[in-house]
C-alpha cells in the first residue's frame, strides 16, 4: 500500500548552493522547490518552455526537463585572441529581466536546447571565448591595435548583441585588462617549447566523433534553426522589391534546410534494418558538428542585423544557408552499408 | 563585399629548376567535390595539402569549387609545388589579398596547423617555407604562431625614396623566453644584418617601449629582421614597437597586417610624435592596404590630409587610426 503513496518529492533536496557563483543553471528533480532569488524552468522535448517563480515547486511531466538558473550577475575573464594570452576582457553579465514582446526568451531557449545537466559558469564562458574569437577572426567584430573610443564603443555594441542574441544574457560591463598577473607568456612558450618534441604523425588522425554529440548537434539544429528562421524573417528590410525578393529567396530556403534536419536519418542505419559502416557514420558525424557551427554563426549573424544595414549581410546569409544545406545535405547522404 | 578574383597564378621552382605555374580557378560548385586538382598523379596529395590548409581559416564557405592545375609535370617524389599550391588557393578565394606575381617554395608535414616545415629549392625573390622564411601561413599578414614555441611578428612601415621605389618594408620581432632574467634589456637585443647606429636605436626603441608596458622587461631575448636593413630615418619605430606588442602577446592582434609611421621622443610614456612625408606615404598605403589591415598614423596627419584620402583607406575594408599614444584604448 505504501508505494501507491509515495511522495513524489525525491528523499533530499538537491545541491543548488553553486547557483549563481560557479554554474549558471542545473538540473533539478521534478517537485524541487525554486531557491531562493533563482528562476525554475521546465523544457519539453519539442523545446517549449515555461517558467516558475521563485519559492514554487517545479513540477515537470514525464518527457519534460527542470531547470533552476540563477540571473547573476557573474563575472569572467576571456582571452580574445588565442595568440595574446596576456591580455584579456573583464566581462560582467547577467540573465536580464524577461522580454514581454517575445514569445520565448532567448535564454530559455539555451537551457533547452544546449543545458545537459547545467551551465557552468567555466564552460560557459569558454563557450563565450570561442564565439568572440571566431567573430573577431572573421571581421565581423573589429578588435584593433590602439583602439579608439569609438571603436571600442562599436564592439561592445557587437558584443552585446552576439551574446544576447547566442546565449541570451545580457552584457553589464566589459572592460579590457591585463592578465599578465595570471598568466605568464613567457612561461607558456617555455612550457610549449619542452612539451613538443614534434610527433611524426604519418597520416592525420580522423577525428572520431562520438554518436552522442552527432544526437547533441541534430537536436539543437533542431530546436534553434526555428529560431533562426522567425529572426531572419522579422527583421527590418529598407522597401524596395528587388530586395525583398531577396529576403524571400533566404526565407525559403532556411525554411527548406529546418525541415532538412527535422527529417534526418539516424547515425547508423544506411537503411531500414541495414547498418552503416564506421567510415560513413564518422563522416556524417562530421557533416553535422560543421553543420553546427553554421548554426552558431547565423545566430552571430541575427546578431548584426541590428547594427548592419540589409544589403550587406546578404552575402553572408547567402554563404551560412550554403553551408547548412551542404553539411546537412552530406549528413544525409547514402553511404555504404556494412 | 570583398572582390574575388576569377583566377589566381602561384610560380614555383620545381628540382630541375624550370619554373612552374600553378593556376587556380573557381567556379559555382553544384554538387562537385570542394577542390578539384591536376594532373591525375598529382591530384590526390594536391587536394589533400590544399584541404589541410584550409582547416587554418576562420570563414568557411561550401559555395565555390577551386580547380587548381600545375602546367608543368613536378616528380613523384616532389614536394615543394605544395606552397604554391596552398598560397593559389587562397588567392583565389580573396583569403590572402593584395599580392601579384607570387612565387613560393615550400612543402609540409602539418597543413592542418598552418605550418611551413621547409623548402628544397631556393630561389631569390621567392616566399620560401620554413624558418627564417615563412614558417606559418598566418605570417603572410604578420600574425604568431599560437602553437609554436617562439613567437614572432610582423608590421609593415612605408618606405619613402621619392617616387617609384616608395614600398612597404616588414619589421620582424621574435621573442625566446629567458630561463633567467636578463641583467641589461638592451644586450638581450640583437638586429643582425643592421649597422651598429641602427642596433643601437632599435635597442632604445625597444627599451623604452617595454618600460611603458611594465611588464616587458627582463623576461625575453629578442631578434629584430628588416626585409631592407639599409634605410634612413626614424619613422619605423611604430611599426617596430607593435610588432613587439604582438609578439610578446600583449597587444589586440589585426586580422591582417599592421601597417605603421611614427615616432616618439618619449617611449617610455607611450608617446606617438608625427614623422615627414605624409602624402606620398599616405598615397602609398592607399595602394597597398587590403582589407583587414590596420594602419597606424600620428594623430597630427589627420589634419593635414584630405578627407577623402581616409575614406580611400577605409573604403577598401582596411581601418585607420590616428594615434598620439599607444595602449588598450
Amino acid at each position: 500500500m505504501r508505494s501507491l503513496f509515495k511522495r513524489s518529492t525525491p528523499a533530499s533536496a538537491p545541491d543548488t548552493a553553486a547557483l549563481g557563483s560557479s554554474a549558471l543553471a542545473l538540473r533539478v528533480p521534478s517537485g524541487t522547490p525554486v531557491p531562493q532569488a533563482c528562476i525554475g524552468v521546465a523544457c519539453d522535448k519539442a523545446g517549449a518552455t515555461r517558467r516558475v517563480e521563485q519559492g514554487a515547486r517545479l513540477i515537470v511531466g514525464e518527457h519534460e526537463r527542470a531547470y533552476c538558473f540563477h540571473p547573476g550577475p557573474y563575472s569572467v575573464e576571456l582571452t580574445p585572441f588565442a595568440s595574446a594570452p596576456e591580455l584579456g576582457l573583464q566581462l560582467t553579465f547577467a540573465v536580464d529581466c524577461p522580454d514581454p514582446r517575445v514569445p520565448q526568451q532567448r535564454f530559455d531557449l539555451y537551457l533547452a536546447s544546449e543545458a545537459d545537466e547545467g551551465v557552468h559558469l567555466a564552460a560557459f564562458a569558454g563557450a563565450i571565448e570561442l564565439s568572440l574569437q571566431r567573430e573577431l577572426a572573421q571581421g565581423n567584430l573589429e578588435l584593433a591595435p590602439c583602439t579608439s573610443l569609438d571603436e571600442w564603443n562599436a564592439f561592445r555594441a557587437g558584443l552585446n548583441q552576439l551574446l544576447y542574441q547566442r546565449f541570451g544574457v545580457t552584457v553589464e560591463d566589459c572592460l579590457p585588462v591585463d592578465l599578465g598577473e595570471r598568466i605568464d607568456y613567457a612561461q607558456l612558450l617555455i612550457e610549449r617549447a619542452v612539451a613538443a618534441p614534434a610527433p611524426a604523425a604519418q597520416a592525420t588522425p580522423l577525428v572520431m566523433l562520438a554518436p552522442l554529440d552527432d544526437a547533441q548537434a541534430l537536436r539543437r539544429l533542431f530546436l534553434e534553426l526555428p529560431g533562426v528562421t522567425s529572426a531572419l524573417r522579422l527583421v527590418a528590410l529598407p522597401p524596395g522589391q528587388a530586395m525583398f525578393r531577396q529576403h524571400q529567396a533566404l526565407l525559403q530556403r532556411l525554411d527548406h534546410v529546418g525541415m532538412l534536419f527535422q527529417t534526418m536519418p539516424s547515425l547508423e542505419l544506411a537503411a531500414p534494418g541495414k547498418l552503416l559502416d564506421a567510415t560513413c557514420q564518422a563522416a556524417r558525424a562530421r557533416h553535422s558538428s560543421a553543420a553546427l557551427n553554421a548554426l552558431d554563426e547565423a545566430w552571430s549573424l541575427v546578431a548584426r542585423f541590428a547594427q548592419t544595414p540589409a544589403p550587406a549581410w546578404f552575402d553572408d546569409a547567402d554563404r551560412i544557408l550554403a553551408n547548412l544545406e551542404h553539411h546537412g545535405a552530406g549528413r544525409r547522404a547514402p553511404g555504404k552499408s556494412a | 563585399m570583398i572582390n574575388r578574383p576569377d583566377a589566381a597564378h602561384c610560380r614555383t621552382t620545381l628540382a630541375d629548376g624550370s619554373v612552374a605555374t600553378v593556376t587556380a580557378t573557381r567556379r559555382p560548385r553544384g554538387t562537385r567535390a570542394d577542390v578539384k586538382c591536376h594532373p591525375a598523379a598529382l591530384a590526390e596529395r594536391m587536394q589533400q595539402v590544399v584541404r589541410l590548409a584550409r582547416h587554418t581559416e576562420a570563414r568557411i564557405d561550401s559555395r565555390d569549387q577551386v580547380v587548381i592545375s600545375i602546367d608543368r609535370n613536378p616528380g613523384p617524389k616532389e614536394r615543394d609545388w605544395e606552397l604554391a599550391a596552398v598560397l593559389a588557393d587562397r588567392m583565389v578565394r580573396a583569403v590572402w589579398q593584395g599580392a601579384v606575381d607570387v612565387h613560393a617554395n615550400g612543402w609540409s608535414e602539418h597543413w592542418e596547423l598552418g605550418r611551413i616545415d621547409g623548402h628544397d629549392t631556393p630561389t631569390s625573390g621567392a616566399i620560401l617555407g620554413g624558418a627564417p622564411g615563412l614558417a606559418h601561413l598566418g605570417g603572410l599578414s604578420g600574425q604568431p604562431d599560437c602553437g609554436a614555441s617562439v613567437s614572432a611578428a610582423r608590421a609593415w612601415f612605408p618606405l619613402h625614396s621619392g617616387g617609384v621605389n616608395d614600398t612597404l618594408c616588414w619589421v620582424e620581432v621574435s621573442v625566446y623566453p629567458l630561463f633567467a632574467p636578463a641583467d641589461d634589456e638592451e644586450d638581450s637585443i640583437t638586429a643582425p644584418g643592421m649597422d651598429l647606429a641602427g642596433q643601437l636605436a632599435v635597442r632604445q626603441v625597444l627599451v623604452g617601449a617595454r618600460h611603458f608596458d611594465g611588464r616587458g622587461l627582463g623576461r625575453w631575448r629578442t631578434v629584430v629582421r628588416f626585409a631592407e636593413p639599409r634605410f634612413q630615418g626614424n619613422s619605423f619605430e611604430l611599426a617596430l614597437v607593435m610588432a613587439d606588442r604582438i609578439a610578446r602577446g600583449r597587444e589586440f592582434v589585426p586580422r591582417a597586417r599592421v601597417i605603421a609611421s611614427g615616432c616618439s621622443s618619449a617611449w617610455h610614456a607611450g608617446q606617438v610624435d608625427t614623422v615627414e612625408g605624409c602624402a606620398p606615404k599616405c598615397a602609398l598605403i592607399a595602394r597597398e592596404a587590403v582589407a583587414g589591415d590596420r594602419i597606424l598614423l600620428p594623430k597630427a596627419w589627420e589634419s593635414m590630409l584630405a578627407p577623402d584620402v581616409a575614406a580611400a583607406l577605409r573604403s577598401g575594408g582596411a581601418s585607420l587610426a590616428w594615434i598620439d599614444r599607444i595602449g588598450i584604448i
